[in-house]
Parts: structure tokens; sequence; C-alpha cells
């Protein structure tokens, strides 16, 4: 039977149902998201099963920031045991149970996107990481509009706090941190009027460090005989050190990573330069001794941490770290990644025993943890901290470091040389 | 004055050197096969972490066993030459898997150029299993180089010893195989095998074990490179090879595709431009190198003394 509709009409009902559709399978979807989406499910109570909260660590395990990833393995692992052995001694005082689940950042920001909407998916009630400034800068933002807690363990650059108020970190940034040490090359020569600076220009973490250096430089009357930009992942140096010496620097400043850092100190020595050399927190990591080896010895460091710092909970780290790894010294990566688990594993406990965590959803949770994270005070490895509103770590104690070289040059440590105590460490 | 241009020739050609022979490794295979073995890089990785372990270094196996590895701990020269036959028995294993089968089936040349990628991904992946992503320095360090001086001053110019060893060892490398080429009765079928692979065949050179030679020298040269720049700058990880290879892959297209010559010449343009880059811009130095490459090629479509390709009807 031939129908009256045009084919107008025809066309008009054909779109109006495939409209109707499409709404009804996004509805459908986003019901079915609704659903799925951990962070809308009530807690179920510590004991039951499923009781227990996920800690979400995401670190650098492959790619050039590796060697950081692989300290911070190792202190989230240790204070993940030493947090069990706690628990397991005390039950009333740290009741609800924390897993712990790790995920490779790698050592780029689209990896460490990928790793915290994976730790998302999973439903963690809080997350450590990424290793890199760099890093944090992009994956960040994505934890803040989740209303996820984020505690960096080493991101040192500007502006990580600033990211949101769901972002914090235990790793004092480096404008605290890094003039220690040039004070100290100062002391030690207080003549020195050359200094030649050499630091990473694709890494956002050490552009932000070089320019707190100037700025010491600056105030202590000092200018650069020369700025030397290098890449990551830059491994001959010959030009750039050919370029300076002629200057006749009496200190070197560097702020880049492990093993750039380390191979630029090498070939420095090897092309005859015998003055002062400070580094930045990029070169704070035992793994840079088989890199620069023999040639490390003497270079200053201002740290965060010190393994001579003698209290408690830094004396029971030491245990730990000497039955996994003998008697090597921790790094300050390693006491700073055990901080960031500390401190999370501490606040959650807090907030369960004051029932902040009884019939919540995972969301709310996430909110609750982050205000008592920012409220609490924390004795750690790295001393007391505790945080500002913004998530700043306020740190008191800092150090400045020298690197000695073993005889070979294959095993060095940071020797303790300066201890400085700071009102206000965060900023 | 003098100083300062001097300065800026030693440390152009000591770079030059190492990109020089990374380019004629690739420059082998293209010349007799076509196609540009992308896997050079990783081989040049390679050759690096096996004259480590032939040194008696320690391994990670990424954390797994810390302070693995092998019982024996030979001199570097020794060491070094093994560890470039080890490359070249890989290299060998690349051509086999990754080249031989699409050849015996007269796949294009960009089948070929993917599957050596392919290659060069998974021996690199297999080094990080292995080796974990950490830095190493060769043990005994410049020890190597026992009762030298780290640097020799030449003029005013400052140069580590180290790298004055690895420019030894580049040029007699590359001398090596110049003469083998020209006046050997292998470089010669070698040659007419890359003149033309069937017109070889058919004056009786086994054109396959030509290839297979090819592949086996590109692996000694990538396994001597890896370990001299090791030794050099430490290893930096398993992917250190792979900006090697690049490197090599803009000096073959500068010097030319398939010309000894040519990326004997390239490498060591490369090298100087990058050293003319001003100190305080040398974070740019790779962005002026390619920038001398693309005006190059401009000019001299084929290259600096390689030979323009024309399509025959």
């Amino acid at each position: 039977m031939p129908s009256d509709a045009t084919p107008l009409d025809r066309r008009q009902r054909g779109a109006l149902r495939l409209a109707a559709l499409l709404a009804a399978a996004v509805g459908g979807i986003a019901l079915l998201g609704r659903r799925a989406d951990p962070a809308a499910q009530p807690l179920p109570p510590p004991a039951a099963a499923g009781g227990a909260l996920t800690l979400g660590a995401v670190i650098a395990l492959t790619g050039n920031a590796n060697l950081y990833g692989q300290d911070q393995r190792l202190g989230i692992g240790l204070a993940e045991r030493w947090a069990a052995d706690r628990a397991r001694r005390d039950p009333a005082a740290f009741p609800r149970p924390v897993l712990l689940s790790l995920e490779d950042g790698a050592s780029d920001e689209q990896s460490a996107i990928a790793a915290f909407n994976l730790m998302l998916r999973r439903g963690v009630v809080a997350l450590i990481g990424p290793t890199l400034s760099q890093q944090a800068f992009a994956a960040d933002p994505i934890a803040q509009r989740r209303g996820v807690p984020v505690v960096a363990p080493s991101n040192t650059a500007k502006g990580i706090p600033q990211i949101g108020h769901f972002i914090s970190r235990v790793s004092a940034q480096s404008s605290v941190i890094a003039p220690l040490s040039i004070e100290e090359a100062l002391q030690r020569d207080p003549g020195l009027s050359r200094v030649a600076v050499f630091y990473a220009q694709d890494d956002a973490y050490s552009t932000a460090e070089v320019a707190i250096f100037q700025k010491a430089l600056t105030a202590k009357g000092l200018r650069p005989v020369s700025v030397q930009r290098t890449q990551l992942g830059q491994n001959d140096f010959q030009s750039a050190i050919t370029a300076v010496l002629p200057l006749r620097p009496q200190l070197v400043v560097i702020s880049a990573q492990a093993v750039d850092g380390g191979n630029l100190i090498r070939q420095l020595r090897e092309l005859g330069y015998r003055g002062q050399i400070v580094v930045g927190n990029g070169l704070n990591t035992p793994n840079i001794y088989p890199i620069c080896q023999r040639w490390c010895d003497g270079i200053l460091i201002a740290q965060a941490y010190s393994p001579d710092l003698d209290t408690p909970i830094n004396r029971a780290f030491l245990a730990l770290h000497r039955r996994s790894k003998g008697e090597a010294p921790p790094s300050q990566l390693t006491a700073q990644a055990w901080t960031a688990y500390q401190v999370l594993f501490e606040a959650i406990q807090r907030l369960q025993r004051g029932g902040g965590l009884q019939g919540v959803s995972l969301a709310e949770a996430r909110r609750r943890l982050m205000t008592e994270l920012l409220s609490g005070r924390y004795d750690t490895p790295l001393g007391p901290i505790r945080f500002s509103p913004e998530g700043e770590v306020i740190q008191g104690r800092f150090f400045v470091a020298e690197v000695r070289m073993g005889p070979g040059g294959r095993d060095g440590k940071f020797t303790l040389v300066r201890e400085r105590s700071l009102e206000e460490g965060g900023g | 004055m003098m100083e300062s241009l001097l300065q800026t020739l030693l440390n152009g050609v000591a770079s030059g050197g190492v990109y020089a022979l990374v380019a004629l490794g690739y420059t082998l295979v293209f010349s007799v096969l076509g196609v540009i073995n992308f896997a050079q890089g990783a081989l040049f990785s390679l050759g690096g972490y096996a004259t480590y372990l032939l040194m008696g270094g320690r391994i990670g196996v990424n954390g797994a066993w810390p302070g693995l590895g092998l019982p024996v701990a030979l001199p570097f020269g020794l060491a070094l030459l093994l560890a470039a036959l080890l490359t070249a028995l890989a290299s060998l294993l690349v051509e086999r898997v990754a080249f031989a089968p699409l050849r015996r089936r007269g796949a294009e040349p960009l089948q070929s150029l993917i599957t050596s990628l392919g290659a060069g991904v998974v021996l690199v992946n297999l080094l990080q299993i292995l080796m974990g992503a950490e830095g190493y320095a060769f043990p005994d360090g410049a020890g190597a180089l026992a009762g030298l001086p780290d640097m020799v001053m030449l003029g005013g110019a400052r140069i580590r010893t180290i790298q004055l060893l690895l420019l030894a060892i580049c040029a007699g490398a590359v001398l090596l195989l110049s003469l083998w080429l020209e006046r050997s009765r292998g470089g010669k079928a070698l040659r007419a095998v890359a003149e033309d692979f069937t017109t070889a065949r058919l004056l009786g050179i086994d054109s396959d074990a030509m290839v297979r030679l090819a592949f086996a020298l590109s692996g000694v040269l990538a396994g001597l490179g890896g370990g001299l720049v090791g030794l050099s700058v430490s290893l930096t990880g398993p992917y250190f090879g792979i900006s090697y290879g690049l490197k090599g892959l803009a000096v073959l297209v500068l010097g030319g595709l398939g010309s000894v010559p040519g990326a004997i010449a390239g490498g060591l343009l490369m090298g100087l431009a990058e050293a003319l880059v001003p100190a305080d811009a040398s974070g740019w130095r790779d962005a002026l190198a390619f920038a001398i490459l693309f005006g190059v090629l401009l000019l001299r479509p084929g290259g600096l003394l390689g030979r323009v390709q024309v399509d025959k009807v």
C-alpha cells in the first residue's frame, strides 16, 4: 500500500528514531559506567572481603629515570614491610589493611598518564608518583580532576602542589635545598668568582632547578662566566667542556639527570677541571657512582635526607634497608619514597580510627584522606614533616653532603658535611 | 684563535669518527641489498654490553640477580674483538630472520625495512630484560689505558685519551675495510654484488654468501662502535645505540646511500658541523646537523658522494 508520507517526512522520522536510539545508548552507557565506577561504590568494612584500600605507585622502572625508580621501588617496598609489621603487632592502631599496586610510569609523560589512568580504573585510594616533575605536570591534572590524592616522592620543580588541591609532595622543592650547596662551596673557597653552569635544557626539573642555582649565585654576587645547555640523553660533552675550560672556572654547577650528569662530571675531570663541583638533585643517587666512578669524588650536593639522622624511625628504615641492600647507605630518593608511603598509610589509619571511612564511597574517602593527610604531622626518616594547606612539604632539617669514593672508585658514600635547620622548608 | 680552531676540529673528528663507523655498517648492507638495516643501532648497543660483560662487568638482570656476570675478565682489546664477533653473529641472525625470508619471496624493500626495525626493537628489549635499564661503566674504566694520562694536549687543544684511542680504532677499521673492499678478491666480489645482484650471480659469485658477509661486517663495525663508545662515555641504557643509529642513518644519507667514501666524509662532516655549533647553543647541535643534511640534499639529492638513481623504463 502506498504511504502518504513524503520522502522528507520519512527522513525526519528516521532521524528522530536514530537520535532516540543514540540517546538511549548514551544513557545506558553512562548508567553502566556509573555502576562500574569504583569511586561510586561504598567502602566495605576493614575486616570484610575487599576492605583493604589500595595505594597506587607510578614510578619510573624503565627509561632514563629508571635509576631513580629503582631507588623509589625499594623505598616503597621497605615502607610497606614496615607498615605491615606495625599493623600485625598492633591491629587496633592500624585497623584498615592497605595494599600496594605498582605500575611502571617509565620516564616520559605519555607513560605516566597511561599508568595514572590504569590506577584510577583499579580504584586506588591515593597515588604515589610520578618520578619526574615533567611527568607530574602532565599526569597530576588527571588525578586532580578525578579527586584522587597524589603524594609526589621526588618532584622538586616549582609549581607541583599548585596543580591542584589533591596534589602534595614530600620532596622539598629545589629553591629550599639547592642554595645550601652553593653556600658550602663559597665557605670552602670564599675567593671564588668564576662559575660555569651546565643544565639539561629539555628537562623541566633541570630548567627549574638551574634558575634557583642562578638566583643563589646572584645573591652571592656571582655571575656565571658560561652557561652551557645540554640535552637529556646526551653523553658526549667534549665541545661544551672545552668551551668552558679556557674561561678558568673555579666552580661548576650542574643540573642534570643522573646518567648525563655522571658522564659530564667524568669528562670534566678527564679534561683537566680540578675546581669544585656542585650538583643538583638529579644526581642525588648512589647510582651515579658506577657512571663517574673515581671522578665523583668531592662533588657537593644539598640533600633532604641523611642516613646519619639519629631518630627511631630512621633507624628502623636503615635496619630494613640494610637487610635488603647490605651496608650500602640508602639514597634520598629511597627515603622520600618510604616517606610518601608512610604519610598515606598513617593518614588512612587515623581516618579509619576516627570513623571517617565508615559507610562512605571511595570518592568521599579520597576527599577525606586528602584533608587528613594535610592536617597531620609525621615523624619520618627525613625528620619531622608536615604539609602546608597547599600540599607543600614543610621540613625542618636539610643537609649538605660530599661524595667520597672508596679505593678503586667503584663504591662511594654521600658524607654529611653540614646540617641546616630551617624553620620552614616548604615554599 | 688557532687553538680554538684546532679544538673544534678535534671535537668534530672525534665524534665524526664514530658516526662514520655506524654509517659504514648501514652502507655495507644497503650497497648489496638496497635496504636500510634499522637494527644497526640495536647491534651497536649489543656490542657495548658484550664488551662490558667480557671485561668482567656485572649486571643486575633488572634487579633479579644483582652482581651477575661472566666468569672471565678479559683485557679491553680482546673483549672488544670478541664482542665485535658476537655482534657479527647477531647481525647474521638478523639477516636470517628479518631479511632472508623476504628476499626469497621477492618482497618489496620497504617490507625488509619494517622487519629490520622489528628485529632492532626485539633486540633492545631483550637487552633491557637481561641488563636492566641502569647505566654501567666499564670495569677498570680508564684502566683500559693504564699508565696513560686522562687527557692529551695537542697544540693547546684538549682531547681525552679514550677519545684518541676511539678515533684511532675507528680510523683503522675504516682503512682496513676500504682496503679490503678495494683490493681483495672478497671485497671485489662484494662490490660486484652491490653493483648488480643477478649479474654477479651469473658470473659465479655466491651472492647470498656475499649478503651474509655484508651483514657480518656491518655487525663487526656496530660491535666495535658500541664497545668503544661504551668505554668512552659508559653504557647509558639499552637504548644508547639507537641515538647513534639515527645519527648514522643521517650520515648515510648525507654521504650518499651505498657510498663507502661518502659514509666517511658524511660522518666527519656531521661531527664537524656539531662541533661548530657555538658552545652556548650546544642544545641546538642536532638541529644544526640536520639542517646541514637538509641543505646538502637540496643541492645534491644523491648525497655528497652518492649517485642519483635513475629509474629505467
